[in-house]
């Protein structure tokens, strides 16, 4: 919402040079002035000039040359004006200038001549209506000075950012009564007088309302015998001074008294109207409408029409129709002023996808008391710059009366709620200063009545609000809730979430965070099979972009673009994670399914080459001990990869992938980038990912921990290696030892793999260590010999295996 | 003829004095003071002597092992000084051994701050969906379908009735459906609204905080928030509050502190007004509590809400919220 101080200070005194305290003082009241400009701002490239001397246009008759001086030099300009000559002293456009109504000056010829600037017509540069010839200014001006300087134009237009609870500021006067709250002065309103001696109206025309509930009350008045032509300039310059474009003495008016009072007006041509008679009424099934923008709309029966006597002339409080629209020919003109209920307006421009200043005023709420003085308004206002003459009378189709609410407010229980002193007189002042009607009852109660414009004040929370903010919140004393000391454990998943970022972290993973939204095709850029639970996508009805079309249903896609984005600027080696959820559709009308995953990724080299040690490249190791570890340090045991079964994941390479089981639930994957995923995702190099499911760690995580006793006796290990077959898993070997449950096994583990050489084909050589310990003695070598070569025997029965020679 | 323990002394003393080197001290400390050495040898053959000299010879005997072993070790101590200073030098200017330490996500690092201030002024951390019913997200919140609140933020649907939740203010509704006051809880995540340029993501992080109790009021609103404003940027912030309008509270206020960057003096990031709106706070409308079944008349409650993005490109100077979720690793290795 625009508006100017000088068309503020029309209705209250204003200090134009306050003008910055004012705004502050508006923002603290809740109408954020975001921003102050001068109107005559675009003045800023107009120079007061002297023409030195006057040549003839070689190519045009009617055009002159003139030789300008601009203070710092003479420019050549071209001009057309008849009121030109030599020593006059006129206002120059340069290059650059953008006029108020619209053009922008740019240097260039006219008809071949050089026109480095232009001299201008009051009315060109929005200063008066004359555009007879060249304005012509004083010669004791200085040249050179800006024209704004010169004329002492300066006018602060305030652009307020209002919140959707104040529609009664959509309005000059509305901006104007919160002013004289702020300052305690009273505003000045406009006075209409206009004598009704009779109802001569209802000689010509009539008000049918068909549906009440979405049109409570509509008034009309009627003006004939006008004359359509421009507005006086004080009201252009008054429409101008917030940016609105003059177009003639109807529809200024009209834009005027909607300015001014909030009241969005409409002008229809009587003569065009059907019958000469309104009736509001619901729009027929497929009925179409064209509206002033030429546009044409296909109407539903929940649409609310302002029909003439056969056809809808305007779409109610959104735009009014070409069929009836003010021309240049129009001698008589019917004046609506109404009141539409605020969801049916905007259902209506929602659907039809229009939004004029009339619907956001209409959507938000006008004040139905105000629709006679904003119809009197304009009606003596047409009258007489329109020189037409008014038809004696109104209609006013009251049908559903809008009453005044009265709340009753609780001094005591405001003060409660604000943490605040007040007593009985300082609220009354309070509210009686934004015209609150305001009776005392009881010992601490008061009844309030709010002034019909205030629509957003419903209930005694909201004129607790307006105490608070008259009174200013800075002025509220600052305090400190006495609350219990109690504390609730947070969700188990954000304990385990933050945990799991700080120890990737500390495995050298840097945290992305990616977008949930992806496009639809990740899915078949990650080869996944129809069935894949994973397509079962949740889509975005308005998406921005395709890239962001429907929900993630994988970690993996914005995982492997933040790689390529990072190798694309030569950052080739990675180590990242992502914490998040994914979002599995269970269709339509449900909620999805949203599952927190983790999920990393390696690729390039896991060590960088150094003085001091070659480059040390990445392999599924990596990744899997990062897994192993991750799951250690959330002392998660029982855990168990095995080889991932042919096409059960179809975006890792096929033998270079494990599922991850914890005792035997399935509990994530570790593997290798599928090379077909790698293209699709335009990566020319291998990647390794881990996926985890956040839902099913947590049920593993204990948040318990025993300790326990430190060895006291001394400790013996023993190796073995064993030949076996090449295909064979080497964890089944472990498993094994483990099985045996023996109780002076402290731990075992691999420590070598070997193939080739001495090894048969299709065999290898697995070493394992075994570290016995007994918790009660030192142990004797015997003792360890018998277990070990137990242990020796049955692995090489079972496998049958050899040992080596 | 045996030697004296003097003569020992003195030729130990002596070869000590002319040893060069400390592989030469430790035989010599081994020849002398060993098991098997000089002393040893010494001690015990003093049997062999008459008895009546026996005690001074074994005093002196072992006063001298004491002296040599005092001996040896400070020419050790000597030799090795010396040889350390002769030593080869390492270039000490070569790059150490790289250790790899990821880096936590800036959003990440801000969320825990922003968390940490507010567990300790005494809110629990609550967590919601992120696909949310338009009631929790708008209906419950006293934002009806068809109402120009709605405007106010611009949503992504899923279908009529499920959208992307558009603040972390839909787990309000969640959290009183399940409890009774007092509550206290702030809620973290991730918020989408259909927007997009250099102040806005289409997905974004979010801390919605509530307090529901018996007397609370718009003054300990004021409290918490200056006390978290003091912990988040720093003591001397100037914050101020102004009336604005959310459907969810009455009264609303935004708060404003004081522009970081200009110090107040008015610059791009501020708008040239010198503040920076930083936090959406105020009093829980009684028509939430109607929805959740609260008693209007005995419980008040405090509400707000504060974007991590801008919190964090406030505090780190960042221009560009974008920057947050292209995930270059030069960006992310700052913070
Ligand atoms: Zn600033």
């Amino acid at each position: 919402m625009k508006v100017s101080l000088s068309w503020l200070n029309d209705y209250i005194p204003i200090d134009k040079e306050s003008y910055s305290s004012i705004a502050d003082a508006l923002t603290m009241v809740g109408l954020e002035v975001d921003s102050i400009t001068d109107r005559y701002d675009y003045l800023d490239r107009i120079i007061v000039g002297r023409i030195l001397n006057i040549k003839p246009h070689p190519n045009a008759e009617k055009l002159k040359v003139c030789d300008v001086d601009i203070g710092n030099r003479v420019i050549q300009v071209v001009c057309g004006a008849p009121n030109i000559h030599e020593d006059m002293v006129a206002p120059v456009a340069l290059p650059g200038t953008r006029f108020p109504d619209g053009p922008l000056l740019e240097k260039g010829r006219i008809r071949n001549e050089i026109s480095e600037g232009m001299l201008c017509s009051e009315a060109e540069l929005g200063l008066g209506s004359d555009r007879s010839g060249v304005m012509i200014l004083d010669q004791k001006q200085l040249i050179g000075n800006k024209l704004a300087k010169a004329l002492e134009l300066s006018d602060v237009v305030f652009e307020i950012d209002l919140t959707p609870n104040r529609p009664d500021c959509l309005s000059i006067i509305g901006i104007a009564r919160e002013i004289a709250a702020i300052q305690q002065t009273t505003i000045k309103y406009p006075e209409t007088s206009l004598s009704d001696s009779s109802n001569r109206i209802s000689d010509f025309t009539s008000i049918t309302i068909k549906a009440p509930d979405l049109c409570p009350r509509y008034a009309a008045r009627l003006v004939f015998d006008i004359n359509i032509a421009p507005s006086p300039f004080w009201l252009q310059d008054r429409l101008m001074s917030v940016g609105l474009r003059p177009i003639n003495n109807i529809v200024d008016i009209t834009n005027f008294v909607l300015m001014e009072t909030g009241q969005p007006l409409h002008a229809f041509d009587f003569d065009r109207l059907s019958d000469h008679r309104i009736v509001v009424r619901q729009a027929k099934k497929g009925e179409t409408f064209i509206t002033l923008d030429k546009k044409e709309h296909l109407l539903t029966p929940d649409m609310l029409m302002i029909c003439d006597g056969e056809k809808p002339v305007a779409l109610a409080g959104i735009m009014g129709g070409r069929n009836s629209e003010v021309t240049e020919s129009t001698t008589r003109v019917l004046i609506e002023s109404a009141y539409f209920t605020p969801v049916g307006i905007r259902k209506t421009s929602k659907k039809l996808g229009i939004n004029s200043e009339s619907s956001h005023r209409f959507e938000r709420g006008v004040d139905p008391e105000g629709i006679i003085t904003a119809l009197n308004r304009a009606a003596q206002l047409m009258s007489e710059l329109g020189k037409g003459s008014l038809i004696e009378g109104i209609i006013d189709k009251y049908s559903k009366v809008i009453n005044a609410r009265a709340i009753t407010l609780n001094v005591g229980d405001t003060n409660r709620l604000l943490g605040t002193s007040f007593d009985y007189d300082e609220i009354k002042n309070l509210l009686k200063s934004i015209e609150f009607n305001v009776e005392k009852t009881g010992n601490d109660g008061l009844v309030v009545i709010p002034p019909s414009f205030r629509v957003d004040i419903a209930r005694q929370v909201d004129l607790m609000e307006e105490i608070a903010r008259l009174s200013g919140y800075n002025n509220i004393p600052t305090t400190y809730p006495l609350i219990p000391a109690k504390a609730r454990q947070p969700e188990k998943q954000f304990n385990l979430r933050n945990r799991l970022k700080r120890i990737m972290a500390g495995f050298g993973f840097t945290e992305t965070i990616n977008y949930s939204f992806i496009n639809r095709s990740s899915c078949d850029s990650l080869r996944l099979e129809s069935a894949d639970q994973r397509r079962n996508m949740v889509d975005i009805l308005n998406p921005l972009t395709e890239e962001q079309a429907v929900m993630r249903t994988s970690l993996i896609p914005g995982l492997l673009e933040t790689i390529h984005r990072n190798i694309a600027k030569q950052i080739k080696s990675l180590r990242l994670f992502e914490v998040g959820k994914i979002y599995i559709s269970r269709g339509k009308d449900n909620l999805p399914e949203e599952i927190e995953m983790i999920a990393g990724i390696l690729t390039g080299s896991w060590a960088d080459a150094s003085w001091h040690s070659k480059e040390i490249g990445c392999n599924f190791f990596d990744i899997k001990g990062v897994v192993e570890e991750l799951l250690n340090r959330l002392k998660i045991d029982h855990i168990k990869f095995t080889c991932m079964p042919d096409n059960s994941c179809t975006y890792t390479r096929p033998g270079h992938t494990a599922q991850i089981f914890q005792e035997k639930k399935f509990i994530g994957m570790a593997g290798e980038i599928h090379p077909q995923v790698l293209r699709n995702f335009d990566l020319k190099q291998t990647a390794f990912i881990f996926e985890l499911d956040l839902n099913v760690i947590s049920d593993f995580i204990s948040e318990t921990i025993r300790s326990k006793p430190i060895p006291k006796f001394p400790s013996i290990s023993r190796d073995i290696t064993v030949i076996i077959d090449k295909d064979l898993e080497s964890s089944k070997l472990l498993e094994i030892i483990k099985e045996l449950g023996e109780e002076l096994i402290e731990n075992f583990y691999l420590f070598d793999v070997f193939e080739g050489d001495t090894i048969p084909q299709n065999k290898k050589s697995i070493s394992l260590r075994i570290t016995y310990r007994s918790k009660h003695k030192t142990l004797e070598d015997n003792e360890v010999n018998y277990i070990h070569k137990n242990i020796t025997d049955r692995l090489l029965k079972k496998f049958d295996a050899s040992l080596p020679t | 003829m045996a030697k004296t323990i003097e003569q020992i002394y003195e030729e130990a003393l002596r070869e000590i004095k002319s040893a060069s080197n400390i592989e030469s001290i430790k035989t010599l400390s081994i020849r002398y003071l060993g098991r098997k050495g000089v002393i040893t040898h010494f001690l015990r053959n003093i049997s062999n002597l008459p008895l009546e000299k026996r005690a001074d010879v074994g005093k002196r005997a072992n006063d001298v092992k004491k002296s040599l072993d005092k001996a040896f070790n400070q020419a050790l101590k000597a030799l090795e000084t010396k040889s350390l200073q002769k030593d080869y030098k390492i270039d000490v200017s070569l790059p150490g051994r790289a250790i790899q330490q990821g880096f936590l996500h800036p959003i990440t690092q801000i969320t825990w701050q922003i968390c940490k201030i507010l567990e300790k002024i005494g809110f629990d951390i609550a967590e919601g969906p992120e696909v949310e019913t338009d009631h929790y997200n708008f209906e419950a919140l006293n934002i009806p379908k068809n109402h120009p609140a709605r405007e106010m933020q611009d949503t992504f649907y899923v279908s009529d009735n499920i959208v992307l939740r558009t603040h972390t203010s839909s787990i309000q509704v969640r959290i009183m459906e399940k409890l009774t006051p007092p509550v206290r809880i702030i809620a973290p995540g991730k918020v989408y609204r259909c927007d997009s340029d250099l102040t806005h993501t289409p997905m974004f992080h979010q801390v919605e905080g509530l307090m529901v109790d018996e007397g609370i009021s718009f003054g300990d609103l004021k409290g918490i928030l200056t006390t978290f404003i003091h912990h988040i940027f720093d003591e001397k912030t100037t914050l101020r509050f102004r009336p604005s309008f959310f459907p969810f509270t009455e009264p609303s206020a935004e708060v404003d502190i004081r522009c970081v960057m200009c110090r107040g003096k008015g610059c791009r990031v501020c708008s040239h007004t010198g503040w920076l709106e930083i936090i959406g706070a105020g009093m829980v409308h009684p028509a939430v509590f109607e929805n959740v079944g609260y008693d209007t008349t005995r419980y008040t409650g405090l509400a707000f809400g504060m974007g991590v993005e801008r919190i964090a490109m406030l505090k780190y100077g960042i221009d560009d919220i974008r920057k947050f979720f292209e995930n270059d690793l030069r960006f992310l290795r700052q913070f």
